[in-house]
């Protein structure tokens, strides 16, 4: 597999998907993770309190716990910090020694309720059928049956029953939230390489299910725990609290049920009613910070990461323009330079960039997966920044005269959509799935004109028919349009306004071959009729040797090349350009053998010093890793590379350098 | 149609689950508890409670299990749910009914307050990420989510009727009052119901603010979303339209796994202000063993958590065309 065809698992250092570091999350980095959060921070240290209050309540408690031989119903004193009982017992020894059952609880029906739940869950998905059908109906069934007064019933018959009771029938009924989670999460695991990999290396199931699925499910699997461990201590609490426990046992519920009979709150021993409370909730808290703090590092979309100094936003002092906007060019932008922030730092995924685009031109932006492409893309519509991860941190947009960098979020909005649109890789995803085509198409409308409902009806029609949709299907929703239809929608939703920019983002790389030719000559087409630039990312070099005027080669966040369409695929001049187009079969030509790229893109966060390509390029010499070249004139098009310092195609030099790379 | 189907057979299946449930556990029972209580109640209680708890309990009428089992049914398909041994001779239906009212007005009522109100400060504070809602409230929810719900009751009836004796500190109403549709006798059940619709509120509250604060700031990263900031719509339509409604998807999918919760934490705070509602009624069946009771208003909770799913199912339909297509 080349390098380029390669999917998209590391595009931009944005949000990643939660699997990939739920994949990861077991070892070392998980309790990286645990330790810089601050809510895992805090409940791991109050759990640890209690834990330790449970294993040595008899070193630490002052007073027998059961002895009555204090008076009755005493305040807080030195003696005994939170008073005493109606009967004359201490209550802080009581809280310490109630300290055990709770801990017993918690972690008895966490376990059993997530190893019940492990066991459903991932059982019924990975068997699937009949055997899927019914051990799904019983955890729904038993998920939507009340379990708390369902425990209270088996109480009632069983009075005064055990701990040890207690936590099978907690944790026999406490299973079903986790159970359907693992399930679901299992199912979206089982067509996944390496499952299907498993599968055909004729791997047992039980052996596929132990090491290769549930690590995969680490993160879940602590978050069924811990969500089991909370209910478990606050349902024993209850049960206790209302009589349905062991009276005599040293639990927290217990006390309450103690203080409630002897009218604790107005016999004025208050402490005696509150604090078992206060531990309750102190234990279910820390289960409750851990569980929630696990979320949060198995979804980095909750994470909030900021960088210092981001300039995108209105500013008081405008940085002036380099050079005045030439009138031909709707859109310079100069010395763009966007940021992720991440944790390790911000990693820089735009480096400097320059280009312009001409009224009415098609530019194309192309290079590998995660060269930032994309993030470039994005960073012109202004679409980045909370909650997308990339902020632009140096720069400039000149989008038809002003400075894009530093519009107000209110400004840019009458510039967008009625001056430059945009399109998005799959309509899938860019078209709300809950609202019609006429609806999407009605908010624009609304939002950048007083038009009326009729007036925007026949817009919409029109802008449909354009794109050779019926418009009977204003009334659809996105998941009843096909895939080409949906691109198309888009497309035409894009054309409400007849903006003088359109940025697509690889529109036709979720399209079928056929459907994405089609596509293209009608977005070529509709260009030359209408008079809108576009400025066009891609990975697929063949689309761009078409439809573009100019192609722009990204290569680690940085321009590589820059210059005509028609010269860059005659006479490609950087070796990256050269490799990409090596890459590539050609419709018509001789067959070729197709060499990848070896290697692939470097780390955004740590670059290679010198030329970024110099790791991979066939003709590297040792000045290349020296410094960064810059962007060299060659017959008025640009190259980043040293081999083009005087300013010409430099036949020889390639020569001597491929030997000297051998 | 298939779809509804579907959820109408899972629906019967439930209910047949609850009470087959009901059937069982006495049965399953170590020590056979109706006999014990038999023992306790003989002599005590009238002879027809006594047929009533042996009909119940399938005691003393050579019926196979089997046959138990369809009587059984068939007495709660015909509504006989026997006679109540705490309002002996009151039917147990009759009983049930009473209490409704109280806790369809108490519990029902904070608890679609509690999900409005959660999801719409979710919402907003997942939308102004960094801000001063998003800030707080997490880490603060989150501890409350972990508050057990009648210890919030005991400290509010402590703080509020004990210490500084602004409000009724139990039950549904003055029992001075009399009972009529008067504005003194409304007044007086808002006065009483203020503390525990609080605490309900305050601890149901929590859950759902976080799931709609992560529900949104998952879908806030969805490209349709970035998308509506490309269309240069205004931050209220987006948020709503574009964020909050797909967002609310999820979060009424919840609702449903959640309600059993609620429910549970109802219960016990109705037992700590002594309110009259079904929960009271429930741990005052379990506290008399009267078993007739108790089953008819576990049944009961479960039909509700069915009726609250049902409308969750409806709403999720309202503002999800692609649940409508699979149905």
């Amino acid at each position: 597999m080349t390098a380029i065809t390669a999917a998209e698992p590391t595009a931009a250092p944005g949000p990643e998907p939660p699997l990939a570091e739920a994949r990861r999350g077991y070892g070392a980095d998980l309790w990286r993770a645990v330790a810089r959060n601050r809510k895992a921070l805090a409940g791991l240290i109050l759990l640890m309190f209690f834990l330790v209050l449970a294993v040595f309540p008899g070193q630490i408690a002052p007073h027998d716990p059961q002895a009555t031989d204090f008076a009755p119903g005493l305040g807080a004193s030195s003696q005994h910090w939170f008073g005493t009982t109606a009967y004359g017992q201490d209550v802080l020894s009581q809280l310490i020694w109630g300290t055990r059952q709770s801990i017993i609880i918690a972690f008895g029906v966490g376990g059993l309720a997530t190893a019940l739940a492990v066991l459903v869950g991932v059982s019924a998905a990975y068997l699937g059928g009949l055997a899927d059908g019914v051990l799904s109906l019983v955890t729904d069934v038993l998920l939507v049956i009340p379990i708390f007064p369902l425990i209270i019933v088996i109480a009632a018959y069983e009075k005064n029953s055990g701990l040890f009771t207690l936590v099978i029938v907690l944790g026999a009924l406490g299973w079903s939230y986790g159970a359907r989670q693992l399930r679901s999460q299992t199912l979206s695991l089982r067509t996944r390489d390496f499952l299907e990999s498993a599968r055909v290396r004729g791997e047992r199931k039980l052996y596929v299910i132990v090491f290769e699925i549930l690590p995969t499910m680490t993160s879940l699997i602590v978050a069924t725990f811990l969500g089991g461990a909370l209910y478990a201590v606050l349902a024993a609490a209850g049960l206790q609290f209302i009589g349905l426990g062991d009276p005599n046992s040293q639990s927290w519920g217990t006390m309450l049920y103690w203080a409630e009979n002897n009218e604790a709150l107005g016999a004025n021993m208050v402490l005696w009613a509150i604090m078992p409370g206060i531990c309750v909730a102190g234990l279910g808290a820390a289960f409750a910070l851990l569980n929630y703090a696990f979320d949060e590092i198995s979804n980095p979309a909750l994470r909030m990461r900021r960088l210092d100094r981001p300039i995108d936003g209105p500013r008081t002092d405008p940085v002036p323009l380099h050079a005045p906007a030439a009138p031909d060019r709707i859109l310079e932008v100069r010395g763009l330079t966007v940021a992720y922030a991440s944790d390790d730092g911000p990693v820089i995924a735009v480096d400097d960039v320059d280009f312009d685009v001409g009224r009415g031109e098609f530019l194309g932006i192309v290079g590998e997966s995660g060269c930032g492409k994309s993030t470039l893309l994005y960073a012109i519509a202004r679409l980045l920044g909370p909650p997308f991860a990339g902020q632009i941190m140096a720069g400039q947009i000149v989008f038809q005269g002003r400075d894009m960098v530093a519009l107000s979020e209110r400004q840019l909005r009458h510039v967008r959509w009625r001056e430059f649109s945009v399109v998005m890789q799959s309509a899938m995803n860019a078209l709300n799935p809950v609202l019609s085509i006429r609806a999407q198409m009605r908010d624009a409308c609304r939002a950048h004109s007083n038009l009326t409902p009729k007036e925007i009806e026949e817009r919409s029609r029109d802008v449909l028919r354009l794109v050779s949709i019926d418009p009977v299907h204003l009334d659809s929703y996105p998941h009843q349009l096909s895939g080409g239809m949906r691109q198309r929608a888009m497309i035409a939703m894009a054309l409400l306004f007849t903006p003088d920019l359109i940025i697509m983002d690889e529109p036709t790389s979720a399209l079928d071959v056929v459907a994405q030719r089609s596509l293209m000559m009608q977005i070529k087409e509709l260009q030359e009729r209408l008079r809108f630039a576009v400025v066009f990312v891609t990975h697929d070099m063949s689309l761009v040797s078409h439809f573009s005027d100019r192609v722009l080669v990204m290569y680690a966040a940085q321009v590589a090349e820059f210059g005509r369409t028609r010269q860059i695929f005659e006479h490609p001049r950087h070796p990256y350009t050269q490799a990409l187009l090596d890459a590539f079969p050609s419709i018509r030509g001789p067959k070729v053998h197709l060499a990848g790229i070896p290697g692939s893109p470097p780390d955004l966060a740590r670059p290679p010093a010198g030329c970024r390509f110099a790791p991979r390029c066939p003709h590297v010499m040792p000045r290349c890793t020296s410094a960064v070249p810059p962007l060299f004139d060659v017959d008025r098009d640009l190259v980043r590379c040293v081999l083009y310092e005087s300013g010409e195609a430099p036949n020889d030099a390639l020569a001597t350098a491929s030997q000297g790379a051998v | 149609m298939r779809f509804v189907l579907r959820r109408l057979a899972f629906f019967v299946v439930t209910l047949w689950a609850a009470v087959t449930l009901n059937f069982l556990i006495p049965r399953l029972m170590p020590g056979n508890a109706a006999l014990a209580m038999m023992s306790r109640y003989k002599g005590r209680i009238q002879p027809q409670a006594m047929h009533a708890i042996e009909i119940a309990f399938g005691i003393n009428t050579h019926q196979s299990l089997v046959h138990a089992y369809f009587t059984y049914l068939g007495n709660i398909v015909r509504g006989h749910f026997g006679i109540s041994l705490t309002f002996f001779p009151d039917a147990v239906s009759h009983q049930v009914l009473q209490a409704l009212p109280w806790t369809l007005g108490l519990v029902g009522a904070t608890t679609i307050l509690a999900f409005l109100l959660g999801t719409f400060i979710g919402l907003v504070s997942a939308w102004r990420r960094g801000g001063f809602l998003d800030g707080a409230l997490p880490p603060i929810f989150v501890i409350t989510s972990a508050f057990p719900y009648f210890w919030l009751a005991l400290l509010a009836i402590w703080l509020f009727s004990i210490k500084l004796g602004w409000l009724p500190e139990s039950g549904g109403y003055d029992v001075q009052t009399t009972v009529a549709w008067s504005w003194a006798f409304v007044g007086d059940v808002v006065r009483h119901s203020i503390l525990p619709a609080a605490t309900i509120l305050i601890t149901s509250i929590g859950g759902w603010i976080l799931t709609m604060r992560n529900n949104t700031i998952s879908v806030l990263a969805e490209d349709y979303v970035r998308m509506a900031r490309a269309k240069g719509l205004s931050p209220w339509r987006i948020m709503w339209t574009y964020a909050g409604r797909n967002a609310i998807l999820p979060n009424l999918a919840g609702f449903a796994m959640s309600l059993g919760f609620v429910v549970s934490g109802a219960i016990l705070v109705e037992f700590v202000f002594n309110y009259p509602g079904v929960g009271w009624m429930f741990l005052q069946s379990v506290e008399n063993q009267d078993y007739a009771l108790m089953q008819a208003l576990f049944l009961l909770l479960t039909v509700a958590v069915l009726l609250a799913i049902l409308v969750a199912d409806g709403a999720t339909a309202v503002l999800d065309p692609r649940t409508r297509d699979r149905s």
